[in-house]
């Protein structure tokens, strides 16, 4: 592995752990330097409300954007890999569309019960689908899973619509989550988080595997790589990861396609660096898109900011790729 | 050491390929042709266990590849496609160094070996300048000899070459092809689409044709005008590269059209001035006679190579009177007589002042004489049939005109 490449990871890696602690300060409610120190030192001693504030409502929730943000990148970076296109995201074989249709169900049959489990179900199992759609003879070519994801999502987006349409009051419930947003993340979800850096770190074993894939699945098989099992592990680890993210914060665009291309183009395609760069860079990304949605426009869905800002950004690079 | 044998296999809708067996020696080039769909790549994939087989095995070593794991496939046989489309920058070193995959484990790192390795790989194919540029910003011709190296990486026993040149310019095809041929060791099994090249560098060739084999030997028992036209539907001249030694193809390209009527047509010419008049008139479909030539005369071996019936006489020996006899009978039974322009001496007169005792048969001439004669004869002996003969200058109609009388 290149130096530059173990800076950039380790600079990423210093700037997530700074940017943590320095987000603990930020908020609509000021907090004091020494409060805050004596909320960590001596937890009993404290103001009850800094200390309710700080530990019950802010750390949860900048642990959970953080680890959000990480696992919509490395599923983003295996997604864009396996499909040999850097114009992929985590959500393409329908993972954001089953996750929606999960959550609508709960809010509108079970009025918001068990909304992150319903929501985790919905996107893992529409990529469960989804491969089980593709499969003729035990092979799955990445082209029919591409569009069996395709057509899944729309077939999802059917019936969410129509369930929306019957939501009646609750409507406004499914249009909020679907924006994507950190309101309600407690400790709970935070743990929960934990389970993408276990994934991620797994990921990682297969990433050589995943740049040979990235030369197609011929090739790939030629030099050695089991490709159908290869292809089996990185489904069910990335949608395992995106559907996680998907419950505790809903379907945040633009961070799983923007952040792997941008680290790509600072570390290059190797799997092996570009993984834990992007772990860092998506999970430092929602964090400060979080961070902006709390502090200065009064809990404005994160996922319109990450879009708005997203967006533009990925059209620059477009542009500039179509220059070069 | 490989073997094939009997192998059928297919895509999942029946078998593309049917009892398909040959094993190559160690070190052996071997060539597999035939027209499109005839099952080149599917056999190549089959080999390369890309296909699962539905009859017959693959032996690698006393290994069968259907019951190995891909790694070990790997380790044992590499694999060059016609083309790689590489989506992302990888640099030329980290696409080499892809062929080690094998032979490193899921949580270790690449070894000092595996660095050697790459690197032998990467100076073996000239590709050290380029080693830490993008795959995406070299040529062509620069990739396939980086996915050569990757594939060498690999050390394998076998390589196969599935059309591995047939996009790239001619340079750079022989080029690739002489660095393969030269792999010492490495058995090279290569699907071709380019007879002249599979002649050139074979050492062994196979012909399909509707997923069966159908000839195998060497390059001139299966690069034949038989099989040129029994399985490729062409009519081409198979003649003998004087360099190499090796079988060579010249298609021959449809030039005056059948006129539907055959003719019998006499062909007079020397030094290699009648090839281009045996080929037009053969393709027209005419029946032909050349003569009298020398044996090492090109016209010749043009004349052979299409099957036209040549009497001829031993280098510089003069025919005798049984060979101008026949001569004259042959004259005598054509249509048409056609005259190639050429250096006309004492030796070959012989063939124009037996023009003068066949009183009706018309003659055609292409192209201007050189005289070296002595006497003048040249001049006399076209004197004599001037009434009859007609000067072309388009060799492309002559067919119809000789037709249209």
């Amino acid at each position: 592995m290149k130096k530059k490449n173990i800076l950039v990871i380790l600079i990423l890696l210093v700037i997530s752990v700074v940017s943590i602690i320095f987000s603990i300060a930020l908020g609509p409610t000021e907090v004091e330097l020494s409060t805050l120190l004596s909320i960590f030192l001596n937890p009993s001693g404290a103001d009850q409300t800094a200390n309710l504030i700080i530990l019950d409502i802010r750390l949860p929730r900048i642990l959970s954007a953080f680890l959000v943000g990480c696992g919509l990148a490395v599923a983003g970076a295996v997604m864009q890999g396996l499909f040999k296109n850097s114009m992929a995201d985590p959500y393409i074989i329908g993972t954001s569309s089953g996750g929606a249709l999960g959550a609508a169900i709960s809010i509108v049959i079970f009025a918001g019960a068990g909304l992150p489990f319903f929501a985790f179900i919905g996107a893992t199992g529409a990529t469960l689908m989804v491969y089980v759609l593709a499969t003729k003879n035990g092979r799955a070519p990445v082209e029919t899973l591409l569009l069996s994801g395709v057509a899944l999502s729309m077939f999802f987006s059917a019936i969410l619509s129509f369930l929306m349409y019957n939501a009646g009051k609750s409507l406004h419930q499914i249009v909020f989550w679907l924006m994507g947003g950190f309101w309600n993340v407690g400790w709970t979800d935070a743990f929960t988080g934990l389970i993408i850096i276990f994934a991620s770190v797994f990921l990682l074993f297969f990433s050589r595997d995943l740049n040979i894939l990235s030369l197609g699945e011929d090739d790939a098989g030629t030099l050695g790589v089991d490709v159908e099992l290869l292809k089996k592990v990185l489904l069910v680890a990335s949608s395992l990861v995106a559907g996680i993210a998907v419950a505790i914060a809903g379907a945040i665009g633009f961070i799983g396609l923007i952040t792997p291309h941008v680290m790509r183009l600072i570390v290059g395609p190797d799997h092996r660096v570009l993984i834990p760069s992007s772990l860092f860079a998506g999970g430092l990304f929602l964090l400060w898109a979080d961070n902006m949605t709390r502090t200065f426009f009064n809990e404005m869905p994160v996922g319109v900011i990450t879009a708005f800002v997203g967006a533009p950004f990925f059209l620059l690079l477009l542009r500039r790729r179509m220059r070069a | 050491m490989i073997i094939v044998d009997e192998i059928s296999s297919g895509y999942g809708g029946g078998d593309i390929i049917r009892g398909i067996s040959f094993s190559p020696g160690d070190g052996e080039f071997v060539g597999i042709i035939g027209p499109n769909g005839s099952g080149k790549s599917t056999l190549l994939k089959s080999i390369a266990g890309i296909l699962n087989l539905s009859k017959g095995i693959v032996k690698i070593e006393d290994l069968d590849v259907s019951k190995i794991s891909p790694k070990e496939i790997a380790k044992t046989l590499g694999v060059v496609p016609q083309e790689t489309a590489i989506s992302f920058d990888y640099s030329v070193f980290d696409i080499v160094m892809m062929g080690r995959h094998a032979y490193i484990g899921r949580f270790s790192h690449e070894s000092v070996t595996d660095v050697e390795i790459v690197n032998q790989a990467i100076d073996k194919c000239n590709l050290r300048h380029l080693a830490e540029r993008s795959v995406n910003e070299i040529s062509g011709g620069e990739r396939q000899r980086v996915i050569i190296a990757r594939a060498l990486a690999q050390q394998p026993k076998v390589l196969l070459l599935d059309e591995a040149t047939s996009h790239l310019d001619i340079n750079h095809q022989m080029e690739i092809l002489n660095l393969i041929k030269d792999l010492s060791g490495v058995t090279k099994i290569g699907v071709f689409h380019d007879l002249n090249l599979a002649a050139q560098y074979c050492d062994r060739l196979i012909l399909l044709n509707g997923g069966e084999v159908c000839s195998s030997g060497l390059p001139n028992e299966v690069i034949t005008q038989k099989n040129l036209s029994e399985f490729y539907g062409i009519n081409a001249v198979v003649s003998v590269n004087p360099v190499t030694k090796k079988p060579r193809i010249v298609s021959l390209i449809e030039s005056g059209g059948k006129t539907g009527q055959k003719l019998k047509i006499h062909i007079i010419s020397g030094g290699g001035s009648g090839c281009e008049i045996m080929y037009a008139l053969y393709e027209c479909g005419h029946e032909l006679t050349a003569g009298i030539l020398s044996i090492d005369d090109s016209d010749y071996s043009a004349a052979k190579s299409v099957g036209i019936e040549v009497l001829s006489v031993m280098p510089f020996s003069s025919p005798d009177g049984a060979m101008l006899a026949k001569l004259s009978e042959v004259i005598s039974q054509s249509d048409a007589v056609v005259i190639a322009g050429m250096c006309v001496g004492d030796g070959n007169i012989v063939n124009i002042e037996v023009l003068s005792k066949n009183h009706d048969i018309p003659v055609y001439v292409i192209g201007d004489f050189s005289d070296f004669t002595s006497d003048g004869k040249l001049t006399d002996s076209l004197l004599k049939i001037k009434k009859r003969i007609n000067y072309e200058s388009d060799l492309s109609g002559l067919s119809s005109k000789i037709s249209g009388r």
